[in-house]
């Protein structure tokens, strides 16, 4: 397992997303105020650039005609057709087992965000 | 055959034609110049005037497509050039523009004043920043003879190759009094381009043929209703018969209604002949003959039933592709072409195309690929 030194916490703002190139691959680090997330940048529908899309929050389940909101920050929704991926795990939200989104781990060390490859 | 599942690129041998790209304005400001002064402040309320009625979560311009500086997705011709022309091999890209409720509006004469400076503005700043791009002559359908005179003014543009309606109008296209349109389309040589667009806004007809849906995910799910009746009402008021030369491309619509409308029209034309005198072949030929679609935003089953389902529609002759570009379903030539066997990729991704906009004959194809 490698730590790749990618951003300095206060350099990325809650809600924002720094794409950078990890051992070649496209990743997308994300700060949703609270948690930082590595998510590879590649959706897999179209292999367009993911972490180009949205975070935000979702509807949850709920019964015909009800809306409750939330989970804001826990969703990145692809620019293009926008399947919904939960940023914590990479599974679309419909059809978590078939479509999936590699995510990283990530640490914290001395105020730098470090992604783990393995 | 084969299904192929390679996902390089590389494998094209010959280009992509790309049967429907969006061009748009950067402000609707940019039309002033093409139109008369008494429109003017109307454009401002461009969206006031038509509002849409259903709330799209997901913004119809993809942000990822935004040229920058605050421009709108599709608005930059040296951006999309690159973003999509060059990124991914496409030789020629027919431009359908973004008046895409334009028969929609009430007033007749500023749907065609608009539509008219519309056009102006593509073939003054898309059409000659690139030999790829190819033009739609986008027409008002509330007023068939004005659309007419329009396609007259501009259809012997030598790199004109269509004429644009929307899917949703206020009767059905086959009836009579569109055939000024369908005259003057014969007359200039241009291929009919019917695409998605204006369903239930301003006087059209409701969404969907039950009223208006809930939801963007219900209204786009059965956008292909329009196509559908548009292209069963073509066919049985003979307007095939009456305008033999006249080709039809439906654009944005989906593709797997089609086996199910040619098979329901060719039994109940065994049954019902006596009602459509005037046709003399099965309905499905004429559509084989005739009528081409365009693979976004295409369905997407599995591989082997995406192959079984254009081998059902005869794609080799059916299926043109398109990617829909900047708008939000677009479907990248990756995806889609490579699902398809060889043989069948190739009809889909360019040959399909040529023949139906004559581009050989016309000397509009870069590459001479086309047989
Ligand atoms: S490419 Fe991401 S949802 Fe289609």
């Amino acid at each position: 397992m490698t730590k790749h030194d990618v951003v300095g916490v206060e350099e990325l703002e809650a809600g924002a997303c720094k794409i950078t190139t990890i051992e070649g691959k496209s990743i997308g680090v994300y700060y949703n105020g609270n948690e930082y997330y590595a998510i590879r940048n590649v959706c897999p529908h179209q292999q367009v650039e993911l972490c180009k899309g949205k975070f935000t929050g979702t509807t949850l389940e709920s019964k015909p005609h009800e809306y409750i909101y939330g989970r804001e920050g826990e969703i990145l929704t692809c620019p293009w057709h926008g399947w919904e991926f939960d940023v914590k795990t990479g599974k679309a939200l419909v059809d978590p087992d078939r479509y999936r989104v590699k995510v990283y781990d990530v640490s914290i060390e001395n105020n730098r965000v470090l992604v783990h490859m393995d | 055959m084969e299904a192929s599942t390679t996902k390089k690129a590389s494998k094209f041998n010959h280009g992509i034609i790309d049967c429907d790209v969006h061009q748009g304005v950067k402000s609707y400001d940019d039309l002033k110049p093409y139109m008369p002064r008494v429109w003017w402040d109307r454009l401002k309320a461009h969206n006031a005037t038509l509002p849409f009625l259903m709330f799209r979560p997901i913004p119809l311009e993809r942000n990822d497509a935004a040229p920058g500086n605050g421009l709108p997705s599709g608005s930059d011709p040296e951006f999309a050039k690159v973003d999509l022309l060059d990124r991914y091999n496409i030789e020629r890209a027919i431009l359908t523009g973004n008046l895409l409720s334009i028969s929609a509006h009430n007033n007749p004469d500023y749907a065609a004043a608009l539509a008219s400076a519309f056009n102006d503005y593509t073939m003054d700043t898309w059409i000659p920043s690139d030999e790829r791009w190819l033009g739609s002559i986008v027409v008002a359908t509330q007023d068939p003879l004005l659309a007419a005179k329009e396609i007259d003014r501009l259809g012997s543009h030598p790199r004109v190759v269509q004429v644009l309606l929307t899917s949703a109008s206020r009767e059905p296209y086959g009836q009579r009094r569109y055939y000024p349109i369908y005259e003057a389309a014969a007359r200039n040589n241009l291929v009919i381009g019917i695409h998605g667009g204006g369903e239930g806004d301003g006087i059209n007809p409701s969404t969907t043929a039950a009223g208006y849906p809930t939801t963007n995910f219900e209204r786009h799910n059965i956008l292909a209703i329009h196509h559908m009746s548009q292209l069963n009402s073509i066919v049985c008021e003979g307007v095939f018969e009456r305008f033999p030369t006249l080709k039809v491309a439906f654009i944005e619509g989906g593709l797997a209604w089609l086996p199910h409308l040619m098979w329901r029209m060719d039994k109940n034309f065994r049954a019902m002949r006596n009602e459509v005198p005037w046709l003399k072949y099965k309905p499905s030929e004429y559509i084989l003959k005739h009528v081409r679609l365009t693979t976004q935003p295409i369905e997407e089953p599995d591989n082997k039933e995406l192959v079984q389902m254009f081998q059902l529609m005869h794609a080799e002759k059916t299926v043109m592709f398109s990617t829909d570009y900047p708008h939000w379903d677009n479907d990248t030539p990756l995806f889609v072409l490579n699902k398809l066997p060889e043989e069948m990729r190739r009809r889909v991704a360019y040959e399909n195309a040529a023949e139906m906009y004559q581009l050989q004959e016309r000397g509009l194809l870069a590459g001479g690929v086309a047989k």
